[in-house]
């Protein structure tokens, strides 16, 4: 087995939600640290600004965004997120992480090639665990 | 004579009643003329004559038209007729063109036309045709009228006057008819009047028209030229009938489908809601069982089990907002009265004092143009609330709130009564969050206590009652909300 991933990224509103999956991380020793983002907006305001400043150390190698957040939702963080992420040098796997079940939005994450994969909520522990190693 | 026995012969016999016409001349049988009861050569054939003193004015114009398209355009056509002879009694005839009959007379250039006799007798007919006309009429509200451009004149029938509610003496004339219609369709009915009279059009129209006791009515509207022998339009003739009453409960019917259909489509959208809501609630759950399954320390479970607590917490407020909303649909069915909004400004400024005191908020009212609206008073109390509220909570940081509250009336819509609520605060990019302004949970601001319930609920409530809201909004200028009520 390849390294541990060491930075991974949690864009989400819902605070119990990201308590239960830092409890998972930590528990199953998936990656070393964690970046947490309330809203999408937050989110792409930190890529923007490592642009300025490429430490290896603070590009996280995997994103996990909720699609349904108050100020900038997952659509357009993706749309911005895709204009920038071939600047970072290495790759960013991003997965959708959304209780919605509607199919518009599981065909529109589909149709766009930044998006690796959609996990409807509830994760389970092992399909944490696998977009963990996958990414390694 | 019968009709088979002239397709045997192939040639017109002697006792066969038909017209020829070859190029200008204009030729009846024997057998027609007796048919009239006339003698040969005391008759005259021309088509005037035929038309003016022989053919019943009923069947006139139909006739000149199928006549003047057989001679000109070669189309046959069959058609029955009411033909007076000499002493004033009148027969009913079919007539046919060749093609009709399928027969061909070999005669280039020649047209025939055959009359054959009906056996209906006919002087009660005429008398019963009439009777009928004139019960069709009354009964399905139907008038006629004509106009007549050589003499500038227009002709009623005594229906349309009784439909247009004027005397049974009144003489109509060009100068009024605009008068007719209600102002919002004078164009349509002019454009339609004059489009037919230059190029011959004929129209159909669905009108709203006005009575000489001024009351509004849905009329049809039918009108067709009226040409001379020289195919010049002289005139226009055609019918007005009232269909008020149908078309009064098409128009309601139309209200009620929007009606329904904006309900369903809240429904559904609520449906959506309500199952994405709660969702994300049973989903954090069922991750925290599957936690408790795989943790190993009592302590650790533990922990988990208080993550429950949590849940359970925000599932419960989740559930009371949607409760909210379910609310304000069986609430419209509440009994409305008429509200001032003055006053339920007056309340709500006064029950939220202090803010407006410590944040040096100025509001300014305008009712003039409208003050009472028929409402349920605690949906104006909290969408006067939330509006308000909302303008101080999303104030813009280098200024004092001002916000300015005025009425006026929709001239396009009714007169509906509209409210305006203008702030000068920091104001919504509606590019970006135009579709979700209204959405639950939805926030544009850093604020704390913005929970992106408020406006959904002012929506509901304002839909609920069938109404509608709008907001524009200028970043950093400040934001209009505009409802009708």
């Amino acid at each position: 087995m390849k390294d541990k991933i060491h930075l991974a990224c949690i864009i989400d509103d819902d605070s119990i939600y990201i308590n239960l999956i830092k409890k998972i991380i930590e528990t199953k020793k998936l990656c070393e640290n964690l970046l947490v983002f309330n809203d999408g907006k937050e989110g792409i305001e930190y890529f923007e600004a490592l642009l300025q400043n490429l430490d290896e150390k603070n590009i996280p190698e995997v994103i996990l965004l909720d699609i349904n957040m108050p100020i900038m939702d997952g659509w357009e963080f993706i749309e911005r997120f895709t204009k920038i992420k071939n600047k970072f040098n290495s790759h960013i796997t991003l997965y959708l992480v959304s209780s919605s079940i509607d199919v518009r939005d599981i065909d529109k994450a589909k149709s766009l090639s930044t998006v690796e994969n959609y996990l409807v909520k509830p994760v389970k522990i092992d399909e944490l665990e696998a977009v963990f190693n996958k990414t390694a | 004579m019968t009709e088979s026995a002239l397709k045997q012969n192939l040639i017109p016999d002697k006792k066969i009643a038909y017209w020829e016409l070859n190029n200008n001349t204009s030729f009846w049988s024997k057998a027609f003329i007796k048919q009239l009861k006339f003698k040969p050569r005391e008759v005259d054939t021309s088509l005037n004559y035929f038309l003016d003193s022989i053919i019943h004015e009923n069947y006139r114009e139909a006739f000149k038209d199928n006549f003047y398209n057989l001679v000109r355009n070669d189309v046959d056509f069959r058609q029955k007729l009411l033909l007076k002879n000499r002493s004033g009694g009148y027969s009913e005839f079919i007539c046919k063109t060749n093609d009709e009959l399928k027969i061909s007379l070999n005669k280039e250039s020649t047209k025939t036309i055959f009359f054959f006799k009906s056996k209906l007798k006919t002087h009660k007919k005429v008398r019963d045709n009439n009777f009928y006309y004139l019960e069709t009429a009354t009964m399905t509200s139907t008038g006629s009228w004509y106009i007549d451009f050589e003499k500038k004149k227009s002709y009623w029938d005594d229906i349309t006057r009784k439909i247009l509610e004027y005397p049974e003496d009144f003489i109509p004339s060009l100068k009024m008819a605009y008068k007719l219609y209600s102002e919002e369709h004078q164009a349509l009915a002019s454009s339609a009047f004059f489009e037919c009279s230059l190029s011959g059009k004929p129209f159909d129209l669905e009108i709203l028209m006005v009575t000489a006791k001024n009351r509004k009515f849905w009329a049809r509207a039918m009108g067709k030229p009226v040409f001379n022998d020289n195919k010049e339009i002289v005139g226009l003739r055609g019918i007005f009938q009232d269909i008020d009453d149908i078309k009064q409960k098409e128009l309601y019917l139309e209200k009620t489908s929007k009606i329904i259909e904006t309900q369903n489509s809240r429904l559904f959208n609520f449906a959506h809601i309500v199952s994405h809501n709660l969702r994300s609630h049973s989903s954090n759950l069922s991750l925290i069982m599957d936690l408790i399954g795989d943790v190993e320390s009592k302590e650790e479970k533990l922990e988990l089990i208080n993550n429950i607590k949590d849940v359970s917490n925000s599932l419960n407020t989740t559930i009371e907002h949607l409760n909210e909303v379910v609310t304000i649909q069986t609430n419209a069915q509440q009994s409305k009265e008429i509200v001032s909004l003055s006053k339920t400004l007056d309340q709500v400024t006064t029950s939220i004092n202090q803010i407006i005191k410590s944040k040096k908020v100025t509001i300014v009212s305008d009712f003039s143009k409208g003050d009472k609206v028929n409402y349920i008073p605690a949906y104006m109390d909290s969408i006067l609330l939330n509006l308000i509220t909302n303008a101080i909570k999303y104030k813009h940081a280098e200024r004092d709130p001002l916000i300015e509250i005025s009425t006026l009336l929709d001239f396009k819509d009714n007169d509906r009564l509209v409210l305006n609520i203008k702030d000068n605060g920091s104001g919504i990019d509606l590019d970006k969050f135009g579709d979700k302004l209204f959405g639950m949970y939805k926030t544009f601001h850093y604020n704390e206590d913005a929970r992106g319930i408020g406006l959904f609920i002012t929506k509901n409530q304002i839909e609920s009652l069938n109404g509608e809201i709008n907001v524009a909004s200028i970043v950093n200028v400040g934001t209009t909300f505009t409802i009708k009520f």
